[in-house]
């Protein structure tokens, strides 16, 4: 039965981590995505530099949602079955 | 004897739409004062700044409609009495509502932006108001990740096990946070995106493409919190 518990809080873990974790990562690409637009706007020119800077710079901030996942995944996988 | 599927059910459903409407309230109140703000500016134009507004509204309500559905399913849907089906319904209703609380926002900023626009160069209105729907249908995407993971959690046949009840609780937690944080994101885009429009009307095809890129990379964190969710509602 403590098995059962802690595995079960295993599971409601995964669930927080990767909930919570999704926030920042989301706010902040979008936040990115929208300077880029105005970016382009003043200057279009510019426009494959912007996006290609826009990418590397959504591709960290993605990092802490991707920690997010690992965890949710290890605490699935390894420590609930 | 004591019903916990109904107590779930109940508590669900007022989670659901009471928090659900929390962010579309906000986001549809905001993109009205910006069209009145427009309004003062250039009255003439009243006529197209409110059809803006409406259509815009109309959009950002979604996920507010969506809340409300999971709410009234829930209040009406009953028969399931066990443990598993209260975990199952609170669980739901936290998804479907805290995952309208970011949706709503993004897509009423996405309105005020283009409000405000309309009432600097009316002259803009027509590629205004297609940038801010399809910045708005993407800003949307991650609140059906949540109604669908909703769905299922209501629909789905249980396994009663205290495992499959964590399980349950915690795929709807993690699809309804992880949808707050991209609608919140690709409103923001769709804001700016659009807010840049009505500064700059020619650069218009170049910013959608810019801004549609940027959502669905800051879309990529709702899919892996609906991948959790799947995962964890479908292997325990």
């Amino acid at each position: 039965m403590d098995g059962e518990i802690v595995k079960a809080a295993a599971l409601l873990g995964a669930g927080i981590a990767m909930g919570l974790g999704a926030i920042g990562p989301g706010v902040g690409e979008g936040y990115a995505a929208g300077k880029a637009c105005e970016g382009v706007s003043k200057r279009p020119e510019q426009a494959g530099l912007i996006t290609r800077t826009m990418l590397v710079g959504q591709a960290v901030t993605e990092s802490t949602g991707i920690y997010s996942l690992v965890i949710a995944l290890i605490l699935i996988f390894m420590f609930a079955s | 004897m004591l019903s916990y599927g109904l107590i779930g059910a109940y508590v669900g459903s007022g989670l659901a739409v009471g928090i659900g409407a929390l962010g579309t309230a906000a986001g549809v109140g905001y993109a009205a004062g910006k069209a009145i703000k427009a309004m003062n500016r250039q009255p003439d134009q009243s006529g197209t700044l409110l059809r803006t507004m409406l259509i815009g509204q109309a959009v950002t309500e979604t996920s507010g409609i969506f809340a409300l559905l999971v709410s009234l399913i829930l209040l009406f849907k009953g028969g399931d009495t066990s443990m598993t089906a209260m975990f199952a319904y609170v669980s739901a209703g936290l998804c479907i509502g805290v995952g309208a609380l970011g949706p709503g926002v993004g897509a009423g900023l996405a309105v005020g932006a283009t409000c405000e626009g309309i009432g600097r160069k009316p002259e803009n209105s027509g590629g205004l108001m297609i940038c801010m729907l399809i910045g708005q249908a993407v800003t949307q995407t991650s609140v059906i990740f949540a109604l669908v993971v909703t769905l299922l959690l209501i629909f789905q046949t249980h396994t009663q096990s205290l495992l499959h009840n964590a399980a349950i609780l915690g795929a709807g937690l993690s699809m309804g946070f992880g949808a707050i944080g991209p609608g919140l994101g690709c409103g923001l885009t769709a804001e700016m995106a659009t807010s840049s429009i009505g500064f700059n009307a020619k650069s218009s095809k170049a910013v959608t493409t810019t801004m549609l890129l940027g959502q669905s990379v800051a879309q990529s964190t709702a899919i892996y919190s609906l991948v959790v969710a799947m995962i964890l509602m479908f292997i325990f």
